[in-house]
């Protein structure tokens, strides 16, 4: 009998410590997680977009920091798929919206090529950025990102903003 | 010799969840869609297991490897082996064509039966920093019970 008190209380001690060891761990982890999400400007936000995960996109999706590196490459075109813009947009973007999709594709006739890498925003729906990227590759453009949380996520992450200037004013 | 085994065991389990946290903390995004991709975890806390989890592996697998808290990290990484394999299980049962995610969040290693056999074989090398009175050479500074 004194054994098997003497391994009990053995047991408990291992356990005591143990999941005392582990809640000191867990707590270091989620301070690390904490300071890591804080100090990085590219943070994933905390709350999820659905329509990000239920969403078949057309696109890819950029993050904000990959769009702003190839916004100063310069190579790629930005497409503002926004209905009504509020009167600014990313310097240089081009309109494609969906209700004058066609117009829209013809007035930018000469300056969006079907071989151009393209990267699509909106105002964070993505389902109508997406359906215009859709119907932009069934136009032959292939080379399509989507800029994940549109024109808001790229004023957070520092992009450039400029005034509308081609009449697209909401 | 028991002291050797569990240093052999805290740093192949340990050096194993360090690796697999590399690639997760790089890619938070594209580990949330692993994650999605079992549909298990609600999408309220999709994104804070997207980020804690990888954080977790890599400070509890630092620390068994270090020898610091060995019984704390491997009961976690025990109890992490278990949930991955009931996730695992869930997903094979429901006939997900997925990728398990574990090392890497772009493809990687299709969820089957040999991750499994593999997690329960991690499983049972938690148990001896866990349960033996030696823990190897490390830094923690208290006697290795």
């Amino acid at each position: 009998m004194p054994s098997s008190t003497s391994s009990r209380f053995g047991l408990q001690m291992l356990w005591s410590v143990s999941l005392k060891e582990a809640g000191l761990l867990l707590l270091i982890s989620i301070l690390a997680t904490a300071g890591w999400w804080a100090s990085n400007s590219d943070r994933l936000p905390l709350r999820a977009e659905a329509a990000v995960y239920e969403l078949e996109l057309e696109a890819p999706l950029l993050t904000v920091a990959e769009a702003l590196e190839f916004y100063e490459e310069g190579v790629h075109l930005f497409v503002d798929t926004r209905s009504e813009t509020g009167g600014e947009t990313i310097p240089g973007a081009l309109f494609i919206r969906e209700a004058t999709f066609d117009d829209d594709l013809l007035e930018n006739f000469d300056f969006m090529f079907p071989e151009d890498a393209l990267i699509l925003f909106g105002g964070g729906d993505l389902s109508r950025t997406s359906n215009i990227a859709g119907r932009l590759k069934a136009r032959g453009y292939e080379n399509l990102h989507i800029l994940q949380g549109g024109l808001s996520g790229w004023q957070h992450g520092g992009g450039d903003i400029s005034p509308t200037n081609n009449g697209a004013e909401s | 010799m028991s002291g050797l085994l569990v240093l052999l065991c805290r740093v192949i389990v340990g050096g194993v969840f360090i690796y697999a946290s590399l690639d997760k903390l790089a890619n938070p995004q594209a580990f949330a869609e692993v994650i999605h991709h079992y549909r298990i975890v609600p999408m309220a806390l999709l994104h804070p297991a997207a980020l804690l989890l990888p954080m977790v592996e890599f400070v509890v697998g630092a620390a068994l490897v270090l020898g610091l808290w060995r019984r704390g990290s491997s009961l976690i990484l025990a109890v992490l082996l278990l949930a991955f394999m009931v996730g695992i299980g869930s997903a094979l049962m429901r006939n997900l064509d997925i990728s398990c995610g574990c090392f890497n969040t772009d493809g990687g290693h299709a969820v089957g039966l040999s991750l499994l056999w593999r997690d329960l074989g991690l499983l049972l090398l938690c148990l001896p920093p866990l349960l033996m009175r030696t823990g190897g050479p490390g830094l923690a500074r208290t006697p290795h019970k």
